[in-house]
């Protein structure tokens, strides 16, 4: 039933058949060889950004937390009473990004939207990278980072134990779990790609593959277990892709702090890190398209379609940081408002008139226009514009919301220091790296997706209309 | 240790003790190997693991509270009040706590040194025998009466020999001139009370505040600093401690809302200098509406044809507001009015505190048995008798003789060069000044310009007594010993004037015999044999042990000293108070306070009292002005900016502080910082406002140092003052009406 | 020994009335408790590390001022919204005292429990403490140092607590008031801080929180603070 849903509300452009991959079909071999082609050849561009991005993540991620490290958290700028500051807020924005690969693949396989089949390993990759960038903050943010295994549940001889009421616990074991999945999520329908990797290299590689592929050889019952196992992941990351970030949500909402024990923070949060993931993907995909000439499987149908997902996302978030608004007005407590007045008219009042610019004024105002979604350098600028003003959002609630509190003797400014800033920039260096390191062993593209997709679309003569009919896979 | 400690309890004592010493080893630093103390033959005071107390006496200010030191393993730990002590009672102040900092400030002198070229900071160290020797040449060789002795309000002890060392080589008396001592008026309360009670010495009164009903404070900042803080604080807290409604009811009159203001019930801003003439008034009012209870008394002449109207104009306090006042003050059977340090610091000091102590007496509460007005009462000994601090006029006295050449040898136990205004001269003059040596424990600003600096002992390493001034309600010698061996090779003061006078002349052989203070202090002791006393004093040394366990002589019970009746004050009336600068060219009165955690600047070596936040401001490790919000709008200032503060006689940058209690024509600037030598603590941090100060007498011989104007410039340059407080949220709060509890 | 701990309810007593912002109370503490200095620049970015800190505001316009001041420390709440935030149980209540005991050499510097303070109460060490030598040799062996990297907060003495549980059990009787004096309340000049438990019937708190005068900060949070204020006396003579 759920496979109707793409058909009942038919298929964008109709009218051009040739836009659309998958009635453009190209020999297998032929597919095969765009993908490979941009992985078998390492440019000297190519290189140059690999030795770029690692100096950077070097200098700016592994030394200034080394130096951190070595001196003490004060070199950050956090500060009584602002005891979270960049590290939290960029933890919350990877983990935001990571929702984008789960959502994209996962959701829309189980809904059979079809035109999911080129971008979902692109955005599951995403997903695994931005976790890893993501689950380093919680170790960057510690005072005390060498003695982290007393978060484990590991038996001791002193009895002590995870305080498993603290959300901080549930973080750890939502972020591994949600890791550890969206890792096994990417892997699976990546094997008959490894495969096929396997089987067009030779040297190292071809070594390289022929571990990572398992033996697969593509016969039936291989494709039988593949499909049923994807299947399960699909159905069962759903739920710990929602759960992820309601936990993380909790690390604010669980407190008393004003301003961050709302109800209404897990959805809010859920939805604010759909709409940048889905965001973050439409940039990573037009990133990776103009790379690595992936113009044949990434075509301006898909970027409608996830611009079309932002549009929603950007409207459902408005609606709830209006309702998060809301709710602290009416509750009348006279610190609520005053924090209320200092996001329009505090220190942070320019960044949280940027994060309305870029999360509700522009989006909304822009992406009704299909000629828009369809345009690279606008829809460019505008995920990107969408991430910043994700990121500013992560920042006014958590330093932003703790500069008040309940004692007006000790509210406080929070002003990010260097090694904050530059270990946040070095994950954001480290994260391309990953994927630009991805981009030469990974085919960004399941090309057994799009094949299957191919193989069951037919473009049939009923009468004097041509439709498009879908066969169902066995 | 009782017989009743089990196995596993010694076993557990032991392994706390052990496991508390393990820590406080590993812990101190990483980088540093652990010091491990095998005490197979343990000193004597160091029992492992065993805490003693010593009695003995605070040295940060001249109030003479007594302490308890916590020692352990040799290591001083912690102060405490000594309970039994009646001044304090177990109970000391910020500065108190902090001595620790002086006994372990890392910045200390650790032996004599000599000085070849002043001011070049090159310090030759010297053996103490050496020293002595070159000492006692040049006292030899220098002109009759060509020596002379510059302190603080040094301890009796030292204070006694180096009074009989002057007198025994024929030099003027000591000159002991005390910032503090001179902010809290001790001189010239000291002879107004003298000149209301008729008496010939002047005599320092403790005001019993606790018993009051209604509490009129002129200028007294006596939660903070003035004249004996702990023993005012704990008094407060009496007062405060009675039932609502019979609780004392508290007016701070002064021109800022200090923190003793800022606690008080009713804070009256009166126009720097005034104080005295809304006493007056006060006096006045009183008398006309024929509420005084002692109509009979001397003192209501004081009050005769009080002119209300014109103090009304010129303190800026309505006059309806002054009979309120008045009615408020005669309505309570126990009024009490405080004549404090503010009003110490104008032209009209005397006259002021005259003024204030006889609106007591013209409610009948100067003298009788009910009288709050505690007098010192005598020493149990003549040899115990305790100087009053010199006056400002005999330090201008000392500079003109030093800038004339006739001081060969100075002697500097405090710190002249950072305490006294630069228009003094002291600097020119001390560089007339063949031979110049300071006992300063560390290199202070006047100890760079000496020629030898014979460091201290700091006072947790002394020996010696001090005589309580003021006592309150009984008599007290408050004792002092060393709580641990001397940390390096220094000497305290005492004991090189009596090695001194060994090595001068047969006179001062004669004057002083003693080969050490303990010596010198048994002798003085001995002189208690036979009187009150909590312990045993029928020998000398049952003396000797109780005056050291106890910290000190005291009778076991309260003997109140109150005067028997009251003559009649010199007629005068209060003047108007002369400010020193030209209104047009300095529009702002400039006033100067003790801090209360640095004091004069005392405290400024020691971090805790650097870091303690200022009650008001809640600032520390700077200096900052108050100016009135409104004021500073004028001037188009705001928070953390930097300005100078330009007096006729020098100027000073300083960070803005906006005090929404302070006079709009008075700017008040905290002393204490401004230190160009004084440890790494202190150094560089903030301006030193007693700089400035116009070096203005009062009608007492006091320096007016309430009574310079000043003008304020920008310099455009920004700089946060470090404090805890928001002011965003603080005024935020105001504004709301709402307040945490 | 133990067991005679259990069910003691230690609770601080502050008079507002009687606060005079003198400050002894908080350099006693820093004496007490090897609390750092940190200088002013960390200061200036809100990290003094004072355990217990006088908070002054200001009430009315001038003339007719008022500070009113409050000294604010770790309120030992018996819900205390700092303990079920710390992951690692660092944070904890402690049965024998019933107070909030923060465990050092656990702590692994999440902050949490900062942020979720609604009194502010709790200073982190930003840096190592730096002790120049002989200044080290002041530190309380009673007293851990704290390292880099970990939270801490008033104890209300606990040490102190300690040893007069020994004291009273050496000499082989129950604890008696006035046994433990903390610090802040043994400095404060004007007997401001009482320090009693309240388990014990006869001790002077008894009344003092009975008084009509008492409250607890932030009431309606539901924190159950263990230190109960007293506000400060109105006085009207016209």
């Amino acid at each position: 039933m759920l496979a109707e849903l793409p058909r009942k509300f038919g298929w964008p452009h109709e009218d051009n058949p040739q836009e659309r991959l998958l009635l453009d079909p190209l020999p297998q071999e032929d597919m095969n060889r765009i993908m490979l082609r941009p992985m078998l050849k390492a440019g000297s561009g190519w290189w140059l950004v690999v030795a770029l991005l690692s100096a950077i993540v070097l200098v700016c991620f592994v030394g200034a937390w080394a130096y951190m490290i070595r001196w003490g958290m004060g070199l950050a700028g956090i500060r009584r009473p602002v005891f979270w500051g960049v590290f939290i807020a960029t933890m919350v924005f990877w983990i935001g990004i990571s929702h984008s690969g789960t959502f994209v693949s996962a959701i829309l396989r189980v809904f059979n939207a079809e035109y999911r089949r080129p971008i979902t390993r692109a955005a599951e990759l995403m997903t695994s990278f931005s976790l890893i960038c993501a689950g380093m903050f919680p170790f960057i943010h510690l005072g005390r980072v060498w003695t982290v295994y007393y978060m484990i549940p590991m038996p001791n001889q002193r009895q002590l134990w995870t305080n498993f009421q603290s959300p901080l616990a549930w973080d750890l074991f939502a972020i591994t779990t949600y890791l550890i999945g969206s890792t096994l999520y990417v892997y699976l329908p990546m094997i008959p790609d490894l495969a096929m990797a396997r089987d067009h290299t030779t040297g190292w590689r071809h070594t390289l593959y022929k571990w990572l592929s398992l033996g697969w050889r593509g016969v039936e019952y291989e494709w039988h277990y593949l499909h049923m196992a994807i299947k399960i992941f699909a159905f069962a990351i759903i739920p710990v892709m929602f759960s992820v970030h309601t936990i993380v949500s909790w690390d604010f909402a669980m407190s008393m702090h004003i301003g961050w024990h709302s109800s209404i923070f897990g959805p809010y949060f859920v939805v604010g890190a759909i709409f940048s993931g889905v965001s973050a993907v439409i940039t990573v995909l037009l990133v990776v398209r103009r790379t690595m000439h992936l113009e044949y499987f990434l075509r301006p149908e898909h970027f409608d379609a996830l611009a079309k997902l932002v549009l929603i996302f950007s409207l459902a978030w408005t609606y709830f940081f209006f309702n998060d608004y809301l709710v602290e007005w009416y509750g009348g407590d006279w610190v609520g408002h005053q924090l209320l007045l200092f996001q329009a008219r505090g220190p942070v009042a320019p960044l949280w008139y940027a994060m309305l610019l870029f999360n509700i004024a522009i989006p909304c105002l822009t992406l009704w226009n299909k000629r828009i979604r369809r345009s690279p350098i606008a829809l460019f600028l505008i995920t990107v514009g969408i991430n910043i003003g994700m990121y500013l959002e992560r920042y006014i609630i958590i330093p932003g919301f703790l500069h008040i509190n309940n004692m007006p003797f000790d509210w406080g400014n929070y002003n990010p220091e260097w090694p904050e800033v530059s270990i946040a920039f070095g994950t954001l260096a480290l994260f391309i790296l990953l994927y630009t390191l991805a981009s030469k062993f990974i085919p960004l593209i399941p090309v057994w997706e799009v094949l299957e997709g191919q193989l069951s679309h037919t473009r049939r003569r009923i009468g004097r209309t041509v439709v498009t009919s879908v066969a169902e896979l066995e | 240790m009782s017989e009743r400690i089990s196995r596993r309890q010694f076993i557990a004592l032991s392994g706390l003790t052990g496991t508390a010493m393990a820590v406080s080893g590993c812990t101190i630093n990483l980088q540093e190997p652990t010091h491990l103390e095998p005490y197979v033959v343990p000193p004597e005071e160091a029992l492992p693991g065993q805490k003693v107390m010593y009695a003995s006496t605070c040295g940060q200010c001249p109030a003479g509270c007594g302490i308890l030191v916590r020692v352990s393993n040799g290591r001083a730990l912690k102060i405490e009040g000594n309970p039994l002590h009646p001044l304090n009672r177990g109970k000391t102040c910020a500065r108190g706590q902090a001595g620790l900092q002086v006994l372990y400030n890392p910045d200390r002198l650790r032996n004599a040194v000599r000085q070849d070229q002043r001011g070049a900071k090159n310090y030759r160290p010297l053996y103490w025998d050496a020293a002595l020797s070159l000492l006692a040449d040049r006292v030899k060789a220098a002109q009759p009466g060509g020596v002379a002795f510059y302190g603080n309000l040094i301890p009796d002890a030292l204070a006694t020999i180096v009074t009989s060392f002057l007198q025994a080589i024929g030099g003027q008396p000591p000159v002991l001139y005390d910032t503090l001592a001179a902010m809290d008026g001790r001189r010239t309360l000291a002879s107004a009370t003298a000149a209301l009670l008729g008496s010939s010495t002047p005599n320092l009164p403790l005001f019993d505040i606790g018993q009051a009903d209604i509490l009129y404070s002129f200028g007294a900042n006596f939660n903070e600093t003035w004249i004996s803080p702990v023993a005012y604080g704990r008094a407060y807290g009496q007062m405060r401690s009675r039932p609502l409604g019979t609780r004392g009811y508290f007016v701070q009159f002064e021109p800022r809302l200090s923190a003793t203001a800022a606690v008080a019930d009713k804070w009256v801003p009166v126009a720097p200098g005034t104080e005295g003439l809304v006493a007056l008034a006060l006096g006045g009012i009183i008398r006309e509406l024929g509420l005084a209870r002692a109509k009979d008394s001397p003192a209501a002449a004081l009050f005769r044809a009080v002119d209300v109207r014109g103090i009304a104009a010129a303190s800026g306090v309505a006059v309806e507001k002054l009979e309120e006042l008045a009615r408020a003050f005669a309505r309570f059977p126990r009024p009490l009015a405080l004549p404090g340090g503010g009003l110490a610091g104008h032209t009209n000091a005397a006259p002021a505190m005259t003024a204030v102590m006889t609106l007591n007496a013209l409610m009948g509460q100067a003298a009788g048995p009910e009288s709050p007005i505690l007098l010192t009462p005598a020493p149990p000994d003549p040899a115990f008798a305790s100087a009053l601090p010199s006056s400002f006029a005999d330090v201008k006295a000392l500079i003109d003789r030093m800038s004339s050449g006739a001081i060969d040898v100075l002697f500097v136990a405090g710190n002249p060069i950072y305490d006294l205004p630069v228009a003094t001269k002291f600097a020119e003059a001390m560089a007339r000044v063949p031979f110049v040596v300071s006992f300063s424990y560390i290199v202070d600003e006047t100890a760079v310009y000496a020629d030898l600096v014979l460091p201290n002992n700091t006072y947790l390493e002394s020996w010696g007594y001090q005589v309580v001034t003021p006592a309150g309600a009984r008599p007290c010698i408050s004792s002092q010993q060393p709580v641990v061996t001397p940390l390096y090779d220094t000497r305290q003061t005492s004991d090189v004037f009596l090695d001194l006078a060994q090595r001068v002349s047969d006179a001062t052989r004669k004057a002083l015999p003693w080969p050490n203070t303990v010596a010198f202090m048994q002798e003085q002791m001995a002189k208690l044999v036979g009187k009150d006393a909590s312990y045993s004093t029928k020998t000398a040394a049952a003396v000797w042990a109780g005056f050291r366990q106890y910290g000190g002589w005291w009778p076991q019970d309260e003997a109140r000293t109150q005067a028997r009746q009251v003559a009649a004050p010199a007629g005068v009336m209060v003047p108007r108070p002369k400010l020193e600068g030209d209104p047009a060219q300095y529009p702002f009165v400039l006033y100067p306070y003790p801090s209360t955690l640095l004091g004069d600047g005392r405290g400024a070596d020691q971090p805790w009292l650097q870091e303690g936040p200022d009650p008001i401001t809640t600032a520390s490790w700077g200096t900052w002005v108050e100016i009135n919000p409104e004021t500073a709008k004028e001037l188009g200032l705001a928070r953390d900016e930097v300005v100078k503060v330009i007096s006729p006689h020098g100027q000073i940058e300083v960070i803005v502080y906006t005090h929404p209690g302070i006079r709009p024509d008075v700017i008040a600037i905290p002393l204490g910082q401004g230190h160009s030598n004084y440890g790494r603590y202190a150094n560089r941090r903030g301006a030193n406002v007693l700089g400035i100060l116009a070096p203005a007498v009062t009608d007492a011989g006091d320096l007016a140092w309430a009574a310079t104007r000043v003008r304020i410039e920008k310099t455009g340059r920004q700089q946060t003052l470090p404090r805890i407080e928001n002011n965003v949220g603080v005024d935020f709060a105001n504004q709301a009406g709402k307040f945490p509890g | 020994m133990a067991e005679a701990k259990q069910g003691n309810r230690w609770t601080m007593v502050i008079d507002l009335d009687k606060c005079t912002a003198c400050q002894a109370c908080v350099i006693a503490c820093h004496a007490e408790n090897n609390v750092p200095t940190v200088g002013p620049e960390q200061i200036n970015m809100g990290r003094a590390q004072h355990w217990l800190r006088i908070e002054r505001y200001w009430q009315g316009e001038y003339p007719d001022l008022r500070a009113r001041y409050i000294p604010v420390l770790c309120q030992q709440c018996q819900h205390a919204p700092c303990e079920p935030v710390c992951p690692v149980f660092a944070s904890m209540h402690s049965d024998a005292e019933n107070i909030n005991v923060q465990v050092y050499n656990r702590c692994v510097g999440t902050r949490y429990c900062g942020n979720n303070c609604p009194y502010l109460a709790r200073v982190f060490n930003w840096f190592d403490p730096y002790f120049p030598e002989p200044l080290n040799e002041q530190l309380n062996p009673d007293v851990t140092v704290r390292y880099r990297g970990v939270m801490e907060k008033c104890t209300f003495c606990i040490q102190r607590i300690h040893a007069g549980a020994d004291r009273a059990a050496l000499e082989g009787r129950p604890l008696r008031d006035g046994d433990v004096v903390p610090a802040c309340a043994q400095v404060c000049p004007t007997d401001a801080i009482v320090l009693g438990n309240l388990a014990d019937e006869h001790s002077r708190i008894h009344e003092f929180v009975k008084s009509k005068r008492a409250f607890a900060l932030l009431e309606d949070l539901g924190t159950e603070p263990a230190v109960i204020y007293l506000k400060g006396g109105e006085s009207h003579v016209s």
